[in-house]
């Protein structure tokens, strides 16, 4: 454990002959803008590791020069921002940035959001003292979203840092650039950090790290977002507009449920269509990281919405008809809350399979722990955790912020990670050195548990039957191993300068047979670890570490013995040093879990919102009648980190909301936003009107936005959990229902900036076997795939994406996420 | 010849006056129409300027452009005129005007061709009415002219109209005393109120021209003929910077056009009286003799024109303080001169 | 200037200069001599002389100085700012606009828009253009922030139209192909200053 994260003590420094207060062991840059006092820096990026790329951020601390984004602050520091010397070095190195970068700034989409043109004014450089042949390097596509410009590029790395750091792709690095040589004169006659910066500026550039031309990565865009220059543009946005034109609409990212905070930019479509589109999304990303779908999934608005007095008839018949309404976690905290007042009023069941088994593990684990949600949330493992453990979750695909989480981690916090899935996935080993990867079998999420109990519980508040049944796993065996030791041997020298004998120390190798006892935990090996190395190997991952994370997946909620899982959990709260954060399984699936009493059947006349029904409401502008989509609407969504928080209408809707339906048939507020500050308090909701929720990140990072919920939490006694069945789990063919990174619903299949298709995702060698499509056949039910090799994963283990509503992939795998199917080739 | 031109007329029949009668509307109007394209190109050039260019060749047929506008517009009259006074009043000024001209001697006489039927032989005379006391009535039609501006301005309920008015009375009542007086020198010279004594008694050259005699009579008597004619610089009646258009504010269309076809016959009358009166008239006898006296009214027509184009207008006060403090006297004096030359 | 300066109506006292033209006449004697010496002085007939004068010059030296204008035009000031032009590069045809959207930013009344794309060459391309005339207050700003002397204000101050459209099409703002030989480099409004070569630094590019 770095001691950066872990203390809170305030030490007081001086930064220009004034006082501040800044938090131990932070970096005096971060310091400096807690302080709201600026210090140039171009490639530090917050929440990452130090680049030293840029070496603007130079300033004096007690009296030498420091780069300020990896100097951690002391009491007492004297910190001078500003001295002749540093000014004259930051200089240079502005107009070494300068050396022949194109004067395109006319056309460049950065278009006066550009940090180089910021320096460069801030730092007056009005003229170039240095000169160098320039090399021809071409613009690039790096995939299906992201254009790459070397010639704007400064490498300052923030792309690859943050890519390394916090998305943990690492899908881009730098590469020779083949440019000429310094003029060594300059070595004599610049300042000597603009020289070393310079050096290396004009040997690099940046380039996929798989050696290819194109990356092999999420497409996050991430990248795009931390590119001071325009060198980094996502395809859809080159050329098409002037940042200055586009309005920011504060929002929150809709698809995956870390409620990214998200702007939506938007400008009139074209000369001739003055509707406002949304051009791009940008967000704050020092404090926060999107993944693709919040970027690039926003084009999902209902465009064909009009009002017409016979469809919002008929609609209003079929909600007086309707036994069930069926709907997803696609939907605000307000329109959860309509529902359920349907429920209530007019005795409408509400159906919602996604979430239904995630609110009873909600409950079970109420039941079992004394506390209504989670204790901790990512943001709050990025900053403090050093060992974060993963189970029942694809971090690749189920949760962003979970996966940038881990993998910040293992990369800032010098952290280590254990990580429990049955599907086999390189991209999570290359997180960290520290990071030890079970792929266990479909059904033994328990044992994990068990072995995180083990691991971490303290020994003492374990109840005894629980104990002794984690102890019944271990067993120990005398093994004999042959070690290498060192004996130190004297011997008698006739030293024949002096012919005396003298006595002379050796040092002798030799190998001996030893007979040592060997701790087996069947844990690991039913986990599919290798028992025999993994204490060596823990240890190792124990070293220095303070703060644990567990990090609970959407496999857990469809798990047979759910339950069971739950009351483990509760435990493992309740006797290890543990924070526990889970993921709701998609966008408000938390609120919805908070606000609607959810029944686990359908029957009768159905109501579909965005979901099959007899009657379908959509905001796919597929249905019986129109509703707004999520970048139509005001409301607040409920995300992993347990914040209520506001999203705003980015585009127009001319259609009905769902309120207007609402008002025809119970006694509604006058607006969907009213219904804001009637969401449940019990629940942990606030009394909050939604015009004043705040949408913010102060200087430091701490995130403003929306409230926190309220968590209730008592005592409880510690729960009694059950053994787990070691044969109850899944052999064969096992179809693994899971989304593609960046889909997660129709909607972001709609958007024309995500491309990942509806299939069967298989690992390169079942993907040969399969052919191109395969027929999966379930239970109840078959469905003909385009079968899709994902490199990344491993096994044999499929995914079958389930983000098409209309394809039921839901009611295919029942209430279960794990199925065994039969492959056949089509 | 020796002839007086009564003498050589050979019957003045109904159907020949009635002719000329007809002819001299027609002429005059055409050439008070003629009289305003003349006016355009004349104060256009004299400012470098092209004039009407558009309508016909150099712009001719502006004058029938005019026509057609004037005729084809809307006739307005206003809520509160006295809508009879309002209607009559243009006609007063246009009849007036040509009624002074029947005693005036335009054109020379001539017979109907015999071809013709009906009218065939007929004689027109050079002059409708050979009145013995034609000057008297000429300057008295002029005077009754007034009463065309005085009632419409009068009768339009408007008080540029109203102001036209009254400038209308005092400045044509004013002016006629001087031109009276002014005539009367030459009268007393010639001892006959005819205009074909006048000529007579100078038809023994340039040098027999009364201008010669009369040279006070003359300027005085060509300043009250720009007033009594309501030219600049005496245009006081309508001037547009002061009170809009005078008498004319509420006017338009054909109504409008009959005063303007008044004021350009009266310019004509009083250029024909200039010519005859103190210029020598016409040669009877001469071949060119009409195409003198012609020559003398294109002269006079065009010295209105030239003097709109050179001379800035007078204020009322001075209009009124020259009349009678200055050309009344010195009229008067012209008088006494000319009776006691005469006596003596 | 304060308020009650504007409150004095009585303007007779306030900053007026007198001319001096000299003592009026105040006996009948003075004013009718006054009345013969101007007249006898022959100033009248100098005025009709000079007119006359200018109508002998207009008619026989031609000196006529009416321009019939919609057959004839005179030049135009290059300050003046009428229509504007989009000129285009005479080496290669292609639009001197390069889209950076300044003129859009600038303008005050916010009458130009356009639409940009990524074209095949990689380069940014205006794909549409418009300046709504109806808005424009011919301020000039468009012209003077362009940074590639593209968008000038041209010399065509003939503002009617049948068709809204008329004016607002980059096509028809733009030098035609076919004309390419007449564009002008323009030294009216937004064009370069006359002393802009020694405003410029040198570059030390010199290799």
């Amino acid at each position: 454990m770095s001691e950066v994260k872990t203390v809170d003590n305030m030490v007081s420094i001086t930064i220009d002959g004034i006082e501040y207060k800044a938090k131990e062991g932070e970096y005096i840059l971060n310091a400096a803008r807690a302080n709201d006092i600026f210090v140039p820096a171009i490639c530090y990026l917050t929440r990452c590791s130090p680049t030293l790329a840029c070496r603007i951020c130079l300033v004096e601390a007690d009296g030498k020069q420091v780069y300020s984004c990896n100097t951690k602050v002391k009491e007492g520091m004297e910190i001078t921002i500003d001295t002749p010397n540093i000014l004259e070095e930051r200089r240079a190195i502005m107009e070494v940035y300068d050396v022949n970068h194109p004067l395109q700034c006319g056309v460049c989409d950065k278009s006066g959001e550009c940090e180089l043109q910021n320096y460069t004014l801030e730092l007056g450089v009005d003229s170039q003292s240095y000169m160098i042949p320039d090399t021809k390097r071409e613009t690039t596509n790096w995939s299906s979203v992201l254009h790459y410009d070397p010639g704007l590029c400064i490498v300052c790395e923030r792309c690859t840092t943050v890519c390394k750091d916090m998305i943990g792709d690492a899908a881009i690095t730098t590469a020779k650039r083949g440019g000429a040589d310094l003029d060594k004169a300059y070595k004599e006659s610049m300042p000597k950090d603009a020289y070393s910066m310079w050096n290396k500026l004009q040997k690099s550039v940046i380039a996929p790290s798989n050696g290819t031309g194109e990356t092999n990565c999420s497409d996050c865009g991430e990248c795009i977002a931390v590119c001071p220059v325009g060198a980094l543009v996502s395809r859809d946005f080159v050329y098409q507009s002037n940042a200055w034109d586009l309005k920011r609409i504060p929002a929150v990212a809709a698809h995956s449920s870390d409620g990214a905070q998200i702007y939506y930019e938007v400008k009139p479509t074209s000369i001739t269509d003055r509707t406002e589109r949304i051009y791009r999304i940008t967000n704050e990303w020092s404090y926060v990281s999107l993944d693709g779908s919040a970027r690039f999934a926003y084009d999902f608005q209902n465009t064909t919405a009009v009002k017409d007095q016979a469809t919002f008839d008929r609609a209003i018949e079929a909600f007086k008809k309707a036994e069930t309404i069926r709907f997803n976690a696609m939907i605000t905290n307000e329109e959860a809350l309509m529902l359920q007042t349907l429920k209530e009023k007019m005795g409408i069941k509400l159906y919602n399979p996604e979430v239904r088994a995630f609110q009873k593990f909600l409950n079970h684990y109420e039941a079992a722990s004394g506390n209504s949600l989670w204790s901790t949330d990512t943001d709050a493992i990025m900053k403090k955790t050093d060992f974060v453990i993963s189970i029942g979750s694809s971090l690749r695909n189920d949760s962003p912020a979970m996966k940038y989480a881990f993998n910040n981690v293992q990369k800032l916090n010098k952290g280590a990670g254990l990580y429990f899935h049955p599907v086999g996935d390189t991209l999570i080993p290359t997180f960290g050195k520290n990071v030890e990867i079970f792929n266990h079998k479909v059904g033994l999420e328990e044992a994990a548990l068990y072995l995180v109990l083990d691991l971490f519980a303290n020994k003492d508040k374990l109840p005894s039957e629980v104990k002794e049944y984690i102890e019944s796993f271990k067993s120990t065996r005398t093994e004999i191993i042959k070690e290498k030791v060192e004996k130190t041997v004297k011997e008698m020298v006739l030293n024949e300068e002096t012919g005396e004998e003298e006595e002379v120390t050796k040092k002798v190798k030799e190998t001996v047979d030893k007979e040592i006892t060997v701790s087996s935990n069947g844990l690991i090996d039913l986990l599919g670890g290798d028992a025999s190395k993994f204490d060596d190997v823990f240890a190792k991952m124990m070293k220095k570490k303070e703060h644990f994370s567990m990090m609970l997946g959407e496999d857990l909620y469809f798990h047979d013995k759910a339950e069971n899982i739950a009351k483990l959990v509760a435990l493992i709260e309740a006797t290890c040093n543990i924070d526990v954060v889970m993921t709701p399984p998609k966008s408000n699936a938390l609120g919805v879990a908070l606000i609607c009493d959810l029944d686990d059947t359908a029957s009768g006349y159905t109501v579909g919102y965005n979901e099959n029904g007899d009657f379908t409401l959509s905001a796919l502008g597929t249905g019986d009648i129109d509703m707004p989509a999520m970048n139509q609407q005001e409301g607040t969504l409920t995300n992993i980190g347990k914040r209520v928080l506001p999203t705003n209408a980015a585009v127009e809707y001319e259609g009905y909301e769902l309120n207007d339906i609402m008002k025809a048939l119970v006694d509604a507020p006058e607006l969907t936003i009213d219904w804001t500050a009637m969401l449940p308090v019990d629940k942990g909701f606030k009394k909050v009107d939604f015009d004043s929720l705040p949408n913010t990140f102060t200087n430091e990072g701490v995130d403003n936005r929306g409230y926190i919920l309220n968590t209730n939490n008592c005592d409880t006694e510690l729960p009694e959990v059950d053994k787990f069945d070691e044969n109850s789990v899944l052999e064969g063919d096992i179809a693994y229902r899971c989304n593609p990174a960046r889909q997660f619903n129709d909607f972001t299949d709609k958007s024309h900036e995500i491309f990942e298709a509806f299939g069967l995702y298989a690992s390169k060698e079942k993907a040969e076997s399969l052919g191109e499509k395969a027929e999966v056949v379930f239970e109840n039910g078959s469905i003909i795939l385009d079968v899709i090799a994902d490199e990344k994963m491993t096994g044999d283990i499929v995914k079958v994406s389930d983000f098409r509503a209309a394809q039921g992939v839901y009611d295919l795998f029942g209430d279960a996420r794990y199925t065994n199917v039969t492959l056949r080739k089509v | 010849m020796e002839t007086t031109l009564v003498e050589n007329l050979p019957q003045v029949t109904a159907a020949g006056v009635i002719i000329k009668a007809v002819l001299i509307l027609a002429i005059i109007s055409a050439l008070a129409g003629f009289g305003t394209f003349i006016e355009r190109k004349v104060l256009a050039f004299m400012q470098r300027r092209l004039g009407p260019m558009h309508v016909g060749p150099y712009g001719l047929l502006q004058i029938a452009a005019d026509g057609i506008k004037l005729f084809t517009k809307e006739d307005i009259v206003p809520q509160h005129a006295n809508a009879f006074i309002f209607k009559i009043a243009p006609i007063i000024t246009a009849a007036t005007a040509f009624i002074a001209l029947a005693a005036v001697p335009v054109f020379p006489d001539f017979t109907v061709p015999e071809f013709i039927p009906l009218l065939g032989g007929t004689f027109v005379p050079s002059i409708a009415s050979d009145l013995n006391i034609g000057v008297l009535f000429v300057l008295g039609m002029m005077a009754a002219g007034l009463y065309g501006p005085l009632l419409a301005g009068m009768a339009q309920a408007n008080k540029w109209g109203i102001l036209g008015a009254a400038r209308t009375a005092v400045q044509f009542l004013s002016y006629e005393v001087v031109t009276g007086l002014s005539i009367l020198a030459p009268i007393m010279i010639v001892g006959s109120l005819s205009f074909v004594d006048f000529n007579n008694y100078q038809t023994a050259g340039v040098g027999s021209w009364m201008i010669w005699q009369q040279p006070v009579a003359f300027v005085l008597f060509l300043i009250a003929g720009f007033a009594e004619t309501n030219r600049t610089p005496f245009d006081l009646l309508e001037h547009e910077a002061e009170v809009v258009s005078g008498y004319a504010t509420e006017y338009s269309g054909m109504r409008w056009g009959m005063f303007f076809i008044g004021e350009y016959a009266n310019m004509i009358t009083i250029s024909v009286i200039a010519a005859i009166v103190f210029l020598g008239g016409y040669d009877a006898a001469s071949t060119f003799g009409w195409l003198t006296i012609m020559l003398k009214i294109a002269f006079f027509f065009f010295l209105m024109l030239w003097v709109r184009a050179a001379w800035p207008h007078v204020r009322p006060d001075q209009l009124m303080w020259l009349c009678w403090k200055v050309l009344m006297p010195i009229a008067l004096l012209n008088i006494l001169i000319t009776a006691l030359v005469l006596l003596g | 200037m304060s308020l009650e300066q504007f409150k004095n109506r009585n303007v007779g006292t306030q900053n007026y200069t007198t001319l001096d033209v000299g003592t009026p006449p105040e006996t009948g004697t003075d004013k009718f001599l006054q009345v013969i010496r101007r007249a006898v002085k022959g100033e009248l007939f100098v005025g009709l002389w000079v007119v006359m004068r200018t109508m002998l010059q207009a008619l026989f030296k031609n000196d006529m100085h009416t321009v019939k204008y919609p057959f004839e035009k005179l030049p135009i000031s290059p300050r003046y700012r009428a229509i504007h032009d989009m000129l285009i590069l005479l080496e290669s045809g292609n639009y001197r606009c390069i889209g950076c959207g300044l003129c859009e930013k600038i303008c005050i009344s916010n009458c130009i828009s356009m639409d940009t794309r990524y074209d095949e060459n990689q380069r940014k391309e205006v794909s549409e253009y418009t300046i709504n005339f109806g808005r424009c207050i011919f301020c000039g700003y468009c012209a003077e922030v362009c940074p590639e002397l593209a968008i000038v204000h041209g010399p065509r101050y003939e503002n009617a139209s049948e068709q809204r459209a008329g004016f607002s099409l980059f096509e028809d703002m733009l030098t035609p192909i076919d004309k390419l030989n007449l564009q002008q480099e323009y030294d009216g409004f937004g064009a370069i200053s006359p002393n802009a070569d020694e405003n410029i630094k040198q570059t030390p590019l010199a290799y």
